[in-house]
């Protein structure tokens, strides 16, 4: 039982560091694909609207 | 000659009157369709490969306009691969319930001796629990993308299979890097003990034992969990690769090569479900007495003997004796 803890634990703890890791050096596309002239903010999580 | 002058006259002045006729009358013997061979728009989706060109804003993949190789892949995405995923993940289902009702679980015939073997370390253990976990939520979420929303989003609606799709996207993503390593160290950890030899042709020869009370003998690991390691191996390896592909996309390749990453990933990812599930069978309900190897990592003197006789005496020669206690002696009458 320790042990198959152990491994839930180890899976949890690197998923988790990648997540953060990614996080920081990865920028979204509305950033990525938008040259200074446009005033992109960001989309938000729900492009399709409140009634979507 | 007076009269033939008048005849002449007569001939020309009808023939005048005649052409004059004939270009009155409008010509309708046939009706011309000026757009009879232009080109339909159907066609024309067809015809060209690809329809791409200039553009100023960054991404310079939206120059592409069409791309009707994508049509077929999504009709592989939408029809193609949930009939592949269905017929093998649900055909196993059912194999394994016939088998179960049939053949009931292999029972240890000798008995337990209550004398135990080291099977696995703690930290074979450990590898094996970090990939099989991994597994099942990369499993349970990547069958969610493919089969779910024709058969989940109905039964919850939009906006529970949203926030329930969300997440089992991020556990997709960042449980597919310890599933990587685990699967890199088993293949690290047990490659000396799954290349296959003749031991394993007579076992597969004789069906395992599976069907009747034999029992082939058999090394550390049988030709079964033979091909179970090299489908983990083989198959983990070309998830992770598609996986990762798909994951940073366009890093390696444009849009067929993502298209072909997610055609390979998909298949691998259910045929693999469906091995596994064979696999999680055996080890459990299967076969008494196999969970322990994993479970805490010894098994019974009895079922090492019965199942992999040879690894019992190749553990014996190296002076590994079984622990636990030794069997109860006959009371004398």
């Amino acid at each position: 039982m320790k042990v198959f803890l152990a491994a839930l634990l180890f899976a949890a703890i690197v998923a988790i560091g990648v997540s953060i890791l990614l996080e920081a050096i990865q920028e979204p596309s509305y950033v990525a694909f938008s040259t200074g002239g446009a005033r992109v903010g960001n989309p938000g999580h729900n492009l399709v609207g409140p009634n979507g | 000659m007076a009269s033939f002058g008048r005849f002449i006259r007569l001939a020309v002045g009808a023939c005048a009157f005649l052409l004059v006729i004939a270009a009155s009358v409008p010509c309708n013997a046939q009706q011309v369709n000026p757009t009879a061979s232009s080109v339909k728009e159907q066609q024309l989706l067809q015809e060209l490969n690809r329809i791409q060109g200039r553009v100023s804003i960054p991404d310079q993949r939206s120059g592409v306009l069409e791309q009707p190789a994508g049509r077929d892949w999504r009709e592989f995405r939408n029809v193609t691969l949930r009939w592949i995923g269905g017929i093998a993940i649900l055909g196993t289902i059912a194999a394994m319930v016939i088998f179960y009702l049939t053949r009931g679980m292999v029972r240890l015939e000798s008995g337990r001796s209550g004398r135990t073997l080291v099977r696995f370390t703690a930290f074979e253990r450990f590898v094996h629990w970090i990939t099989a976990t991994c597994f099942i939520v990369l499993a349970i979420s990547g069958l969610n993308i493919t089969f779910c929303r024709p058969l989940l989003l109905p039964l919850i609606g939009f906006e529970a299979f949203s926030e329930w799709s969300q997440w089992a996207k991020y556990a997709h993503i960042y449980l597919s890097f310890p599933f990587t390593i685990g699967v890199v160290l088993i293949f690290l950890m047990w490659i000396a003990g799954n290349i296959p030899n003749k031991v394993d042709v007579d076992w597969l020869k004789r069906g395992g034992g599976i069907v009747g009370h034999d029992h082939p003998p058999a090394y550390r690991f049988n030709a079964g969990q033979k091909a179970i390691y090299w489908i983990v191996v083989i198959g983990g390896g070309a998830v992770a690769v598609t996986g990762y592909a798909l994951m940073f996309p366009f890093y390696l390749s444009g849009i067929e090569g993502m298209q072909l990453a997610q055609i390979v990933h998909s298949i691998v990812a259910v045929l693999f479900i469906a091995a596994m599930l064979a696999h999680i069978y055996i080890g459990t309900i299967g076969m008494e007495g196999a969970f322990d190897a994993m479970g805490t990592g010894e098994v019974d003197l009895n079922w090492a003997k019965e199942h992999h006789s040879l690894w019992v005496e190749e553990e014996q020669a190296k002076g590994h004796t079984p622990s636990g206690s030794t069997p109860r002696p006959i009371a004398a009458e």
